[in-house]
């Protein structure tokens, strides 16, 4: 698992690489979480390369989404797998997260 | 035919990709499609991170069995551990419909369990937890919804 970031204007893209388990979850959290700017944070969280989620990476993320949310922030995800993308659909993900398909339509739709 | 696979865990976080190895292989070779592994691989993944983090009351090491099965166009799970009683599926289920603010961290791997598999069923044997699930094997077979039977109905040692 790696998770490399890169800025695009004032946009944090986060690129979430390989297997998000309850072994790695651990690392992302600290990465993901550190990511995030005290005020207005604006996030793209790339799972083009992210093979597998279980229950403890999609903790991660919802951790990531409150705090967001509570900065007044807005954090987008993109290029979900199909795999990924059912982990997302069984948990009700899906609706919670905006999800664009690649990481330009999540940069596009960010001013 | 009966095609019987066990593999021999510690209580470690880290054997889970080690196992996931195993899942892929033994799935490819019934000709399981990946989304197949892949929902196993899930289960067994969100089922032994429950045992690591909760069942043992000490820091010793200990040993959780994983016996796969290839029977009647099924495969099957089983998870053998000899930590506290525990029956996973006893939880409620997670409401998956409540908005960020509202949803709460965590709950969800034993449902993730549930919805990917055609049937799941716990025993407590003796000192050991002995949780098994199972899913048929049909790549046309895509329908999300399968029924709970009874604990122990329809199950095959």
């Amino acid at each position: 698992m790696e998770a490399i970031e890169t800025r695009h204007g004032g946009t944090v893209v986060i690129e979430a690489r390989g297997r998000l388990d309850s072994n790695t979850a651990r690392s992302f959290e600290e990465k993901l979480l550190g990511a995030i700017a005290p005020a207005d944070p604006v996030m793209v969280v790339d799972c083009s390369q992210l093979d597998y989620v279980s229950s403890a990476g999609l903790r991660v993320l919802l951790m990531a989404a409150k705090r967001v949310k509570a900065a007044k922030g807005r954090l987008a995800l993109c290029g979900l797998k199909p795999h990924v993308q059912e982990v997302f659909d069984v948990s009700g993900f899906s609706s919670i997260f905006v999800i664009h398909p690649n990481r330009a339509a999540a940069l596009a739709a960010f001013p | 035919m009966i095609d019987r696979r066990e593999v021999v865990l510690k209580n470690s976080l880290i054997e889970i990709e080690r196992l996931s190895v195993v899942v892929d292989e033994f799935c490819q070779s019934h000709c399981a499609p990946t989304d197949l592994a892949f929902k196993f691989n899930l289960a067994l993944d969100e089922i032994i991170t429950n045992i690591v983090d909760y069942a043992f009351d000490d820091d010793a090491e200990h040993e959780i069995h994983v016996i796969l099965c290839c029977t009647d166009g099924c495969i099957q799970a089983e998870v053998i551990d000899e930590g506290r009683s525990y029956n996973p599926l006893a939880a409620a289920d997670p409401d998956v419909t409540l908005s960020i603010e509202d949803r709460p961290i965590g709950g969800l791997g034993v449902y993730f369990v549930r919805q990917m598999m055609d049937r799941v069923d716990y025993r407590r044997d003796g000192n050991r937890n002995c949780l098994r699930f199972a899913r048929r094997i049909d790549p046309a077979d895509e329908s999300p919804e399968h029924g709970d039977p009874a604990p122990g109905e329809g199950m095959r040692d």
